[in-house]
């Protein structure tokens, strides 16, 4: 795959809508309008509280709806047109699903790593190479792990094996609904590392879903905020972040730092509250502490 | 494939507010119990065409639109078609020569066969229509108040009412939870490259066999879940068990019985004497 430009966007939804099961006494809107584009090697954060439409938006990536034409497009292409090879599209976007045991196709952990690259038809070779890359770079020791049963693994393994299932494949889009939920602090900065490493060593795109703005701020450069099944805020992180109270107002989760400078405000009411770390609050508190 | 919940509506309940969902949840049993006796009595064409009309003021008065009902049968219709082929095909009673219209070894097509076959698929949509109407017009609260009233008398005998009861509802509960849970499974295996929304019926069908292993898994950890949960809760069956909602007959609930007791007989005795 050849990133040529940035002009062409790689993932892009105009004005799209869902509604689940339309036409029948149990439709449910999901979708209301939800626009904007993402360029390759973006690293983008699709923030927003439950029932927001995060999942819907992201099984229409790789066309897991009933689409309608001129809505979703990829590379520029609308991806609901007849005739649209779906199955390669599928191997463009990779997607860690919210439940890691949805995904799990095989029984053995080695197997279902090598099922995305096996269904590609890559030589076996090479698909043994990806399964040992994956998992090593998981945590999971190839040698140790490849003969294991998935079902008899924890929840944070399984998830793992999940993702190392999804990085076989070598898409060019990486995306993960809620990836942090359900590690521990250890998993959480070992998946964190990883991601970052691996989005700047293949050059990804990455998506990342979550109601917490705590872990995608720490991946992600710009945020799409979603509300109801819109569009609300999207922006630089620092930009959507001035607007921290609108934000906790949606109900997400904000930074420890970005509450703190939230409560900081009845002191400092021109303290910004666009503060990721520590560093960063610390010194615009010295600022005015300075200045009284 | 990736909406199954179109195409399977058994068990699915669709509150439009209509008469038939506020008749007394005893009574449509009652209703349907009469509806599957008489689906087993009636044996001719013209007595399936009385009962039609009776249906069709269902269908209209439970405003559950038809095209719903249609489109969420696709799939126990098609099987059940695919059941009738071998049926006709392998009919084995008496049949007279002269009215075969096709015959090849032991398979053959006659008109007997095609008649029986026909009357055996009526009885069967016939069934399927009256509990899935059943089921589309009751909640499952109202649905469990009224078995366990209806055959609450034999608790007296020692027969736990209460637990089968709720065995029931649970299991006609979960039907819904399942193919919901399959769609699930089935979109998350497509974006791994197992293409559920393309190739012909019989690839769709051999790839859903790899949604078995985790749909039981899942099936089981949810029963898990269940019992804990009414554990803690401290659930127990049996007579101790209060109702919050008291179900109220009317006597146009009796009277609506009474109606279809009196259109199923018609439509079982009528064509005996018309054709006397």
């Amino acid at each position: 795959m050849t990133h040529d430009s940035g002009e062409v966007p790689i993932i892009e939804l105009r004005n799209f809508r869902y509604t689940y099961l339309e036409g029948t006494p149990r439709a449910s809107e999901a979708i209301r309008d939800v626009s904007f584009e993402i360029r390759p090697g973006e690293r983008v954060g699709l923030v927003g509280p439950t029932q927001s439409g995060k999942s819907t938006v992201v099984d229409a990536f790789a066309h897991l709806l009933r689409l309608k034409p001129g809505q979703v497009f990829y590379r520029g292409e609308d991806v609901a047109t007849p005739g649209y090879d779906r199955t390669g599209l599928r191997r463009e976007i990779g997607i860690v699903f919210q439940q890691p045991d949805s995904q799990l196709i095989e029984d053995v952990v080695g197997a279902d790593v090598a099922f995305g690259p096996t269904a590609a038809g890559l030589p076996a070779e090479e698909t043994r190479r990806r399964v040992e890359e994956s998992l090593n770079a998981l945590n999971l020791p190839y040698p140790e792990y490849r003969l294991r049963y998935v079902h008899a693994l924890s929840g944070g393994q399984r998830r793992r094996v999940a993702i190392a299932g999804v990085l076989a494949m070598h898409t060019p889009v990486l995306v993960l609904d809620e990836p942090m939920a359900g590690l521990d602090p250890r998993g959480r900065r070992e998946l964190l590392e990883l991601l970052t490493r691996l989005q700047r060593d293949r050059d990804l795109t990455l998506v990342v879903c979550s109601a917490s703005l705590r872990d995608a701020s720490l991946l992600c450069d710009r945020f799409v905020v979603l509300d109801r099944g819109r569009t609300v805020m999207d922006g630089p992180v620092h930009e959507v972040l001035q607007e921290a109270d609108r934000l906790a107002e949606l109900d997400i989760t904000l930074p420890e730092t970005v509450n703190v400078a939230r409560k900081l405000k009845e002191l400092f009411p021109d303290l910004p509250t666009d503060l990721l770390t520590e560093d960063e609050l610390e010194a615009e508190l010295l600022k005015r502490l300075g200045a009284a | 494939m990736l909406e199954l919940q179109r195409n399977v509506i058994f068990g699915q309940f669709i509150d439009t507010g209509s008469l038939i969902h506020k008749m007394d949840a005893r009574v449509k049993l009652g209703a349907t119990f009469v509806f599957i006796v008489a689906s087993f009595l009636i044996d001719s064409f013209l007595g399936f065409a009385l009962v039609l009309p009776l249906l069709a003021l269902i269908q209209l008065v439970s405003r559950v639109p038809l095209g719903y009902v249609l489109r969420g049968s696709r799939f126990f219709l098609g099987f059940l078609v695919f059941i009738l082929f071998f049926q006709v095909l392998f009919y084995p009673g008496e049949v007279s020569s002269s009215s075969y219209l096709w015959r090849w070894g032991f398979l053959s097509i006659s008109t007997e066969g095609l008649y029986t076959a026909g009357i055996l698929g009526l009885r069967v949509v016939f069934l399927y229509y009256v509990t899935t109407m059943l089921m589309l017009t009751t909640s499952l609260v109202d649905l469990t108040n009224g078995l366990e009233l209806i055959f609450g008398p034999l608790q007296r005998i020692r027969v736990p009412v209460n637990e089968l009861v709720l065995v029931f509802v649970i299991a006609i509960k979960f039907v819904p939870i399942f193919i919901e849970e399959v769609e699930r499974l089935a979109r998350a295996q497509t974006a791994r490259g197992v293409p559920f929304d393309e190739g012909g019926a019989f690839k769709r069908a051999r790839r859903l066999g790899r949604l078995l292993v985790p749909i039981f898994i899942s099936g089981f950890a949810r029963a898990d879940l269940l019992t804990t949960a009414m554990n803690t809760r401290s659930y127990r069956g049996g007579s101790y068990r209060t109702k919050l909602r008291q179900l109220h007959s009317a006597a146009a609930d009796w009277l609506m019985l009474l109606l279809v007791v009196v259109w199923m007989l018609a439509a079982w005795q009528l064509p005996t004497w018309l054709t006397a």
